[in-house]
This record gives C-alpha cells, structure tokens and sequence, in this order.
C-alpha cells in the first residue's frame, strides 16, 4: 500500500462513503459494531463471573466458620467437657472390649443348641410368613375370637341381669358363628401357602429340615390359629426345653471364662459413676457459659422489643426482664474446680481398672485356644485382643494428658482448623457437644468412589477400544447413541433403583439366597427358568467367598458404588472413545505394516498413544463420581461413621455418609447463619476446590501429554 | 523393531523368515479371547442399562395404563397433583383407597360407613401434575436464560474473540464449572439468588436482616434480598449449571459453519454483525437446537441445585391457581413441585408399604419417558440435521 502512489484525497473520501459507507452513531467513539462486540463479550465473561462468584458465596460462609467453631471449642473445654469425653473415651474402649468378649461367650454357649434353636427360629420364621400371606383373613379371625372372649367376660359380669344375658349370648352366638365360619377358611389359605415352597425358605436361617420336621412345623403352625391363646405344641416345648437344658450344661462348661468376663466388666464401674457425676457438672457448666454467651443479645433483643411495643405495661415487663438478663461473667475458675478435684482420683480409679483387666484378659481364653469351637466366638476374640490393646493405649494416653489439663488453655487456631479437617465425629443437634468433623464425610466419598472407579474404568475402557477398534459401523450406531442414552438417565431414578431393587438383590445375594420365584414372568416359562436357576446357584456359590459378604443392610457403600459406576460409564467412555479416536492413523498403519496383529496394534500402539487422553476421562469421571449427590443420599446408607477398615475389602459392604449426601440432608433443617450452616457450606467448599484440582490435572495431563501427529 | 525377538511366545524361525505368515493357533486363540472380553464388557454395561429401564418399565407401565375400557390410560395420574392416599375398610374386610379429599367427600356423603383400620400415606395417592408442571416452569426459565447467555458467549467466543489473556480465561473458567459438582451449584444458588439478589422493593416487601438502600427517599428500595426459595432462583442455578454445556455446543454448531460463508458476506459489504446474523446464524440454528434439548434432558433430571432453591414437597394449587401478588416476580416467585424432587420424596422420605408403590414407580416411569423422548429427540434431531446439512 505504502508503495503504490498516493491516491487523490477526495477520491478516498467518496471511496468510503460510497461502496462501505460508515453509518450510524458514536459514542466515545465506539461505534454499533463495538458495542454489539462488547455486549457478546460481557455474555462469554459471564463464565468468569459466575465462577468467581461461586468462590466468593462458599469462601465467604466457608471461612466465617472457623471463628464460631474456635469459639464453640472454647467453650467445650472452660465447661470441663473436654476433660469429661476423655474419661468417657476410656469406658468406650473398655465396654467394647466388654461387649466383643461377651458376644463371644454368648456365640459358644448357643452354639450346643444350635440345631433346637434353629427349629424354633424356623418355625417363626414359616409363622410370620403364613400370617402375612394370609394376613387379611387372619387379623379378622383373631378380631372374631377376641370378640367371642371379650362377650364371654361380659356374660359372665351380667349374670345377674337376665335380659343383657340373653341380648349376650345372641351376640356371642353370632360372634362364634363368625369365628367358626372363619377358621376353616384361614385353614384353606394357610394350608395353600404351606404348600407354596417359597414360604419355606426360610429368610436369614439357612436351616437344612428333614422331612419329620417339615411335618412337625406344618402341624404346629397349622394348630396355633390366629385369635387362639396357649395351643399346645408338644414338639416345640420339648425342642425348647432340650436347648435350654444344653445351653446350662454349657454354661457350666464356661463358667470360668464367665467369671473373668464379669470381673472384667465390672471393673469400670466405679469410674463410671465417677463419670456420671462429673458429666452431669459439666453440662450444668455448660448450660451456664452458653447463658453468658448469649446473654447481650437476648438482653438486646428484650430491649429493642421493648422499643417497639406501644403497651406502657408490656415495655415495663419487658424492661425489667432485660434488667434481670444475668451479665456478668462465671467464674470459670470455680466451674472447673470440681475437676482438678477429681484428676487424683480418676488416677487411682484407672489404676484399678487396668490392674483388674489385666488379670482377667490374661485369664481368659485366647483366640487359638482349642476350647473356642465357633468361628465367630474365634473372631470375637480377636477383635478383642485388638481392643484390649486399644484400651491399654487409651488408658495410658488419657493418665499423661489429664493431670495436664486445663480449663482456661486458649484453643489456637490451628486446633480449630484441625478439629474440622482431621475430626473423626459429625455430630449436630445434640444436647452434648456439636462436632464438625470432616473425616467420616470424606473417608465415604472416597471409598465410594473407588469403588465404583474400579469397576467403572476396566469396563468403559474395553467399550470405548471395542467400539472404536473393533465394532463394525453398524454397531457403532448402535452402542454410542445406546450408551448416551445411559447419560440421560436422571441421578434420581437411579438411586430410587437402587434402593428398591438392587439394595434387595445384593443383600440377598450375600446371604446366598438368591432364587427364582415361580411366580414371577421368568419363573413362568419353563427352559429359562432353569437357567436363572444355575445362574443363582453359582451366584450364591460366589457369595460365600466375598469379602464382607453376607450383608444386613440394604443401603451400603457397595449398593452406591455400583449405581455411580454405572453412572459414569458414559462420561469416561465418551471421553476415552475421543481419545482413541485422536490417535492418528499413521500410527496403527505403521504398526500394521511392522506385520502387527490388530490386538497387538490396539494394546501397544493405540492404547499407549492415547493413554493420556484415557487418564483424563478417569480424572473426570472421579470429579464426576464425588459431586454426584442424589444416589450417595439415598442408597449409601448415611451413616455418619468412619468405616471399620479392620474389615479389610468388606468395609465396602458397611453404610457410610458423604460430602454431598450431608449437605443435601442438613442444609434444609439448618437455621441461616449458624454455626451448622456454615460448617455445611466448608464442605462445599472442600467439594468444590477438589473439583476444581481434579479439573486441573486432567487439564495438565492433556495438554502435556497429547499425542501429536 | 523386529517384534519376534521380544516376543517370546512366537516362534522365532517363522518369523524371520516370513513375516506374513499365520499366526500361531495359541497366539490367534488369545486374540480372540481379548476381544470376546471386550465385546462382553461392552455388551454387559449395554444389558444393565436394559434391565433398569425393562425393570421400571414393567413395574411402572401398569400404574398408567390399564386393560380394560374405562382407563386404557389412568388420566387421573396427570390430572391430579399428589395428596395423601387414605387406606380402610368396611367391617366386612373390603379394602378402599381413596384420595384425603375425595375421603372427606365420601365421608360426608356416607354418615353412617364405619370406618376400620384407616391408614395414612402422604404423597401416595392422586398424581403428578403439580411436579411435571413446575419442572416444565423450571427446564422453561433455565432454557430460555442459559441460551441467551449461551448463545451470545458462544458467538463472542467463535467470531469475535481472538487467542489472548481475556480468551484463555473464558475458556477455562468454562472447562472448570463443567465440573462443578451440581450440589455446590445448589449452595451457590441459595446463597446468591434465594438470600441476596439486589430487587427493587417497596417498604412492605422488605425482608427483615437483608441489606437495603432507600433510592432518593422515594420509599422505594434497594434490597439485598433475593428471591426467596421460587422458580425463578430454581431456573436461574440450573442455568448456570448448563451454562458450559449449552457453550460449548453452540461453539461446536458455529465452527461447523464453513468460514467461506463469512467471507461471502463480508466481501459483499456486510458488516461483522450482519454477516453473523445472515450467514452463521441460520445455518448454526439446527446444531443449537440439538443442544438446547440435550441441555434440557439434564435439567430435567437435576435433583440438588434446586432441593433449596426452588422445590416444595407439596402444594395444594398449580403455580397459576395461587393467588400470588401479581407480576412477573408473583409468578415466579413461588416455589414449584419439580418431578425428580417428587420422585426423591416418595422414594426416601415417606414410610414405605405396598400402598407407595404405585406412586413410586409410576413417577418414576412417567420421568423416565419423558427424559428418554428428550433424549431420542435430541438424537434424531442430530441425524436428521446431519443429514440436510451440508457444506
């Protein structure tokens, strides 16, 4: 340009005005266009905005809570609670030891009459099922005989008044008619539900019965009709009184270990009535520094209440309450004497604990000992050498540090900070103490989501290889739009699945009692019944050698894990499918022309290459996993617990609660600006920075390793 | 690289000496097998997603559709919001189960029914239609804001914006709210649109505690206040939720856009913006529609941002039967019954028994084909636009 020659001025002015004119306004010098510009631009740094303000929310509730947190410590220790829950932590610790010894006495003793025990248990087991298949006309032939025994009394009080007898008696007659006419049709449906041989297997009880006692439970169940008081079971009070008999022979064959259980459980007892009384100060304690705490702005408000009212009489009530409104200060000093009073005597109480479970641990039979015969007695007393140490530990922890205690220590902030992020107790509205402890929290959703990392990863990487390097076209346009489909597929209704069916099947599963009812669709049609059937059989096989298996709760971290594997699936196996579809064909062409197999080409070639790309997914399935809320709230469990890792992989079959879950429950209960409600946005917080790193590597990973071609 | 030597499963001569041949049968029995566990990983996750929806669909189609005449399709399920279902007897053992309202009707018109054994479950009876209209007001307002806002970012982002600073912070600002968890979208929405949005109120609307600011003592305020747990906080948070998706798809339609189409324009005169609306925008608008109805396929579906900002377990009227203040705020100011907040209520929160069942999974059934026709729609209207649209 700057070499042609000038052009003639006038010419360039009509050039503008003439093919590109220049219309419309200015405004500081920005035209339309400008403006059109910035307003499209404010649009995008909408996203910066909203992130920053999302920052700014969380941080600001978030960090506002530490100080009240500091403050509710303080507080916790000038009441003498502190000292208090580390008296209390030593008789925890002793009555679990207690608790696992006598669980294991019991589980030998039971164990000589574990044959009649398990009849009887059968027997109710069939009972309560006959009454609920049958349960309609059971509850009316029960209503029938009441009445019919309720008339009988009334007849019997109006002896003397001829007319109410007879007026009675007509009632009674028809009230037996009732019964009578009742009966034999209970009979029919309890008989029919006897031959069903569903009822007969029998929940949680795997007992193996003979055809004898088939018969004898059939009969019995059958005699003792609904409404019908002491029917005679002659089988069954004799079964009964067998296992009592066999379980005093036992008892007696234990009595020594008995023994030593009572002396070891009852050594605490005078430090507990030590604690008793001196938890009883403490809240008292409490409930006074809580009164001071408050006391300006209860005063405050009485005034401004006093402010407001136009009733003369009102304001002077009002005034003289706020006047009576106690201000000045407790004196901490002497709240807290009664437990410098008490240290020397804790000692020598403690002292007298650890001496007499000392000798009675020792006396006690060990695990190894050939006269534990149970399994589970053999694994009670493991776990309670693990408390007996446990105890010991406490025991000399809590002698060093009482002496040491002091009611007037300020809590740093350090201590504040770590009380939440290291606190192993969540608990809030309780009358006690509140804890905010994240551990429990965040121990839950991290097990749940490896747990259904590890079985989400194997299974949406081989789909994203199959369908990138293996499915013909046509597959492909089957399975990805299928798999989308699995992304539509709302959190909620998936929990609401998990909890009504797939919480049933895996507890049943892990009890070995998965089978097909006949009365189902599959139960109907003859050949794929069978086939259902070995399918539960070896199911039920395999459950025998699950870790944690078999399970009590429906609502378990394993239940969760599998709904948010299935979940996440689609996100890593998009992501991942991406990622091998990047790998440029240059790559398998070569590999292919070095003479490799196509599985040779995909494992060492394919995979490796996009390897970085497959990590990414992973990251972002995690981040996904650990914000998911709604099927951690309702099939987790929620139990606000640190898992018992003692369990080894079985820990994934306990309940447990988690970051999302906890905000989800509490935060609609919580007042606005308490110390809860913040404690509940910290959370948030924590969720929302681990997003944001998990966010951030699988960034880095990317953009540093990417495979270029 | 000579694969034979570090292989040692091949057999060494066969391979130097013809590096075409076949395969030795062990070798081809593993591929095979790798593959088969491939193809079975990928078919298993396929029959799990199966049998959740075959196990919904079975358990859930009976409660909306019947098999004889009156009620081929049970109306009442969406014509009635959800009330509290009421289980008796006669004496004689006949089982009722009448809606709480249509109970106290029936009571009153029959004096002497004596009533046994009543039974109580709340949410259970009536039907859904409180829920599928307050999601449908919900997915509204988030689709009509997060568009906008969408849109408008995604042309700035594709036609305007060049690689800078300014750039580079949008974009990962957006990578990093993708992955935000919804229930911190939830905590935000209430902390900024339920508790302290700026409104302009008079006197009698003030909340109490909240920030305010008389404007030239004009008894009109500015108040820090929000909008209260309502609709339109509820539509807000998931707008902002979907935000990074409706983004990042609008991009994608605009970058399918041919850059010679820009160029045409521009060279015949047009400028910047009307090139942009005569030749990007239409031919971008199929790609966007696809995104807004998957961005509405997970709004609808989303739990967490509005359980406190816009959901109530129950309410007696529809959002335009309530005698609100008037307007556009006394509208959208209430809060909504939403479908996946009703689901949560009766599947967690209500006692369980035989009676729930059937509210329970016809919700859940009805949820399902709703999301699923969304989600079919969304792919088709890919197919289809794929097909038509070609550059």
């Amino acid at each position: 340009m700057s070499q042609e020659a000038p052009a003639p001025a006038p010419d360039r002015r009509r050039n503008r005005r003439g093919a590109f004119p220049r219309k419309g306004f200015r405004v500081f010098g920005l035209g339309l266009q400008d403006f059109i510009r910035y307003f499209f631009g404010g649009n995008a740094s909408f996203a910066i905005i909203v992130l920053l303000l999302i920052c700014y929310f969380l941080a600001e509730q978030a960090f506002r809570f530490f100080p009240a947190h500091r403050q509710g410590l303080k507080i916790y220790r000038e009441a003498g609670q502190e000292f208090v829950d580390q008296i209390k932590s030593e008789l925890a610790a002793h009555s679990r030891l207690g608790g696992d010894l006598n669980i294991a006495y019991l589980s030998e003793v039971n164990a000589s009459s574990q044959r009649e025990d398990n009849l009887v248990r059968a027997l109710q087991a069939v009972q309560t099922a006959v009454e609920d298949r049958t349960g309609h006309l059971s509850e009316r032939l029960e209503d029938a005989r009441e009445t019919v025994e309720d008339l009988r009394d009334d007849l019997e009080d109006a002896a003397a008044d001829p007319a109410k007898t007879a007026e009675l008696q007509a009632a009674l007659a028809q009230a037996e008619g009732r019964a009578d006419a009742l009966a034999p049709q209970w009979h029919g449906e309890a008989e029919a539900a006897l031959d069903d041989p569903d009822i007969w297997r029998l929940d949680a009880n795997p007992v193996k019965l003979t055809d004898a006692e088939r018969v004898e439970i059939r009969d019995a169940v059958l005699r003792s009709e609904p409404g019908l008081d002491d029917v005679e079971l002659p089988f069954f009070d004799a079964l009964r009184k067998t296992s009592a008999d066999k379980k005093a022979a036992a008892r007696e064959g234990y009595a020594e270990f008995k023994t030593h259980l009572d002396a070891l459980r009852g050594a605490a007892r005078p430090l507990q009535s030590l604690s008793g009384d001196l938890v009883d100060i403490a809240a008292e304690n409490r409930q006074r520094l809580d009164k001071f705490e408050t006391a300006p702005a209860r005063r405050r408000a009485l005034l401004e209440g006093a402010e407001a009212t136009m009733d003369p009489e009102e304001r002077a009530r009002k005034l003289k309450m706020a006047e009576e409104v106690v201000m000045e200060a407790p004196d901490y000093d002497a709240l807290a004497r009664p437990f410098y009073d008490q240290v020397a005597e804790h000692g020598k109480l403690a002292a007298q604990v650890r001496a007499a479970v000392v000798t009675a641990y020792e006396a006690l039979p060990k695990p190894d000992d050939p006269a534990i015969r149970t399994p589970p007695g053999r694994e009670k007393l493991r776990a309670a050498a693990a408390d007996y140490a446990h105890l010991m530990e406490t025991l000399t922890r809590v002698e060093k540090t009482l002496p040491k205690w002091r009611h007037d220590k300020p809590v740093s902030r350090t201590r504040g900070v770590l009380m939440f992020f290291a606190g192993r107790d969540w608990v809030t509205n309780s009358s006690w103490h509140d804890f905010y402890g994240l551990l429990p929290l965040l121990t839950g959703s991290f097990l749940i989501s490896v747990l259904a990392l590890v079985v989400a990863v194997p299974f949406s990487v081989a789909s994203a290889i199959y369908v990138n390097q293996l499915a013909g076209r046509r597959e492909q346009n089957l399975i990805k739009p299928a798999i989308e489909f699995i992304q539509a597929i709302p959190s909620i209704v998936l929990g609401f699945f998990g909890i009504l069916v797939l919480g049933s099947f895996l507890r049943e599963w892990s009890q070995g009692q998965l089978h097909v009812s006949p009365h189902g669709f599959v139960g109907s049609l003859p050949v794929i019944r069978e086939i259902f059937t070995g399918i539960c059989g070896f199911l039920n096989w395999v459950a025998q050698y699950v870790p944690g298996f078999p399970m009590s709760e429906r609502l378990t971290m394993l239940n969760a894990g599998l709904l948010l594997a299935f979940m996440t699936v689609p996100t890593i196996f998009t992501l991942a499918e991406d990622a091998l579809n990047n790998v440029p064909h240059s790559f398998t062409e070569a590999s292919f022309a070095l003479g490799a197999s196509k599985l040779q080409t995909i494992l060492r070639v394919v995979v490796p290459s996009s390897l970085s790309g497959i990590v990414a997914a992973v990251l972002l399935g995690f981040g996904r996993i650990i914000g998911e809320t709604m099927v951690v709230l309702l099939v987790a469990g929620n139990k606000i617990q640190i898992p018992d890792f003692r369990a080894g992989l079985g820990v994934f079959a306990q309940p447990a609660h988690s970051m999302t879950g906890i905000i989800a429950q509490e935060l609609g209960e919580v007042d606005q600006g308490s110390i809860h409600w913040r404690a509940l946005f910290l959370v948030g917080m924590v969720l929302f920075t681990i997003s944001l790193v998990t966010n951030f590597i699988a960034q880095r990973i990317l953009a540093k390793y990417h495979v270029k071609a | 690289m000579d694969t034979t030597t570090t292989d040692p499963d091949a057999p060494a001569p066969r391979g130097k000496a013809n590096p075409f041949a076949a395969r030795s049968p062990r070798r081809r029995l593993i591929e095979r097998g790798v593959r088969q566990m491939l193809h079975l990983a990928t078919y298993f996750i396929l029959l799990c997603a199966f049998f959740i929806f075959g196990d919904i669909f079975v358990k859930g189609a009976p409660v909306i559709f019947g098999k004889q005449y009156p009620g081929f399709v049970n109306t009442r399920f969406f014509t009635h919001s959800p009330e509290t279902l009421v289980v008796f007897e006669n004496p004689e053992g006949e089982e009722f189960r009448l809606d709480y309202q249509e109970f106290e009707a029936f009571k009153a018109a029959n004096p002497d029914f004596v009533v046994a054994k009543e039974q109580r479950n709340s949410y259970s009876g009536g039907g859904i239609l409180g829920p599928l209209v307050g999601t449908a007001l919900l997915t509204l307002i988030c689709i009509v804001v997060a568009l906008f806002i969408g849109l408008a970012a995604a042309i700035y982002l594709n036609e305007y914006g060049s690689h800078g600073r300014f750039m580079n912070a949008i974009r990962l600002a957006i990578l990093n709210l993708a992955g935000v968890p919804s229930i911190v979208f939830g905590l935000f929405g209430l902390g900024l649109f339920c508790l302290t949005f700026p409104l302009i109120v008079g006197e009698a609307n003030l909340r109490a505690g909240a920030p305010a600011f008389e404007l030239f003592h004009s008894g009109v305020y500015l108040s820090f206040q929000g909008f209260g747990i309502s609709m339109l906080a509820g539509g807000l948070t998931l707008a902002v939720m979907i935000l990074p998706v409706i983004i990042t798809a609008c991009e994608e339609s605009l970058k399918a856009i041919p850059m010679g189409f820009r160029e045409a324009s521009l060279a015949l005169g047009a400028t910047k913006w009307q090139s942009i609306r005569t030749a990007v925008l239409p031919y971008a608008l199929p790609g966007m529609l696809t995104a807004s109805v998957l961005g509405i396929t997970r709004v609808a579906g989303e739990t967490a941002p509005i359980m406190f900002t816009a959901a109530a377990a129950h309410k007696d009227k529809l959002p335009w039967q309530e005698a609100g203040e008037g307007g556009f705020l006394g509208f959208f100011g209430q809060s909504v019954q939403a479908m996946p907040y009703h689901i949560y209520t009766v599947a967690a929160r209500i006692p369980q028994s035989e009676y729930t069942k059937p509210m329970q999974y016809g919700s859940v059934f009805v949820f399902m084909v709703l999301v699923m026709l969304l989600a079919s729609l969304s792919v088709y209207l890919r197919i289809h636009f794929r097909g038509k649209l070609k550059w």
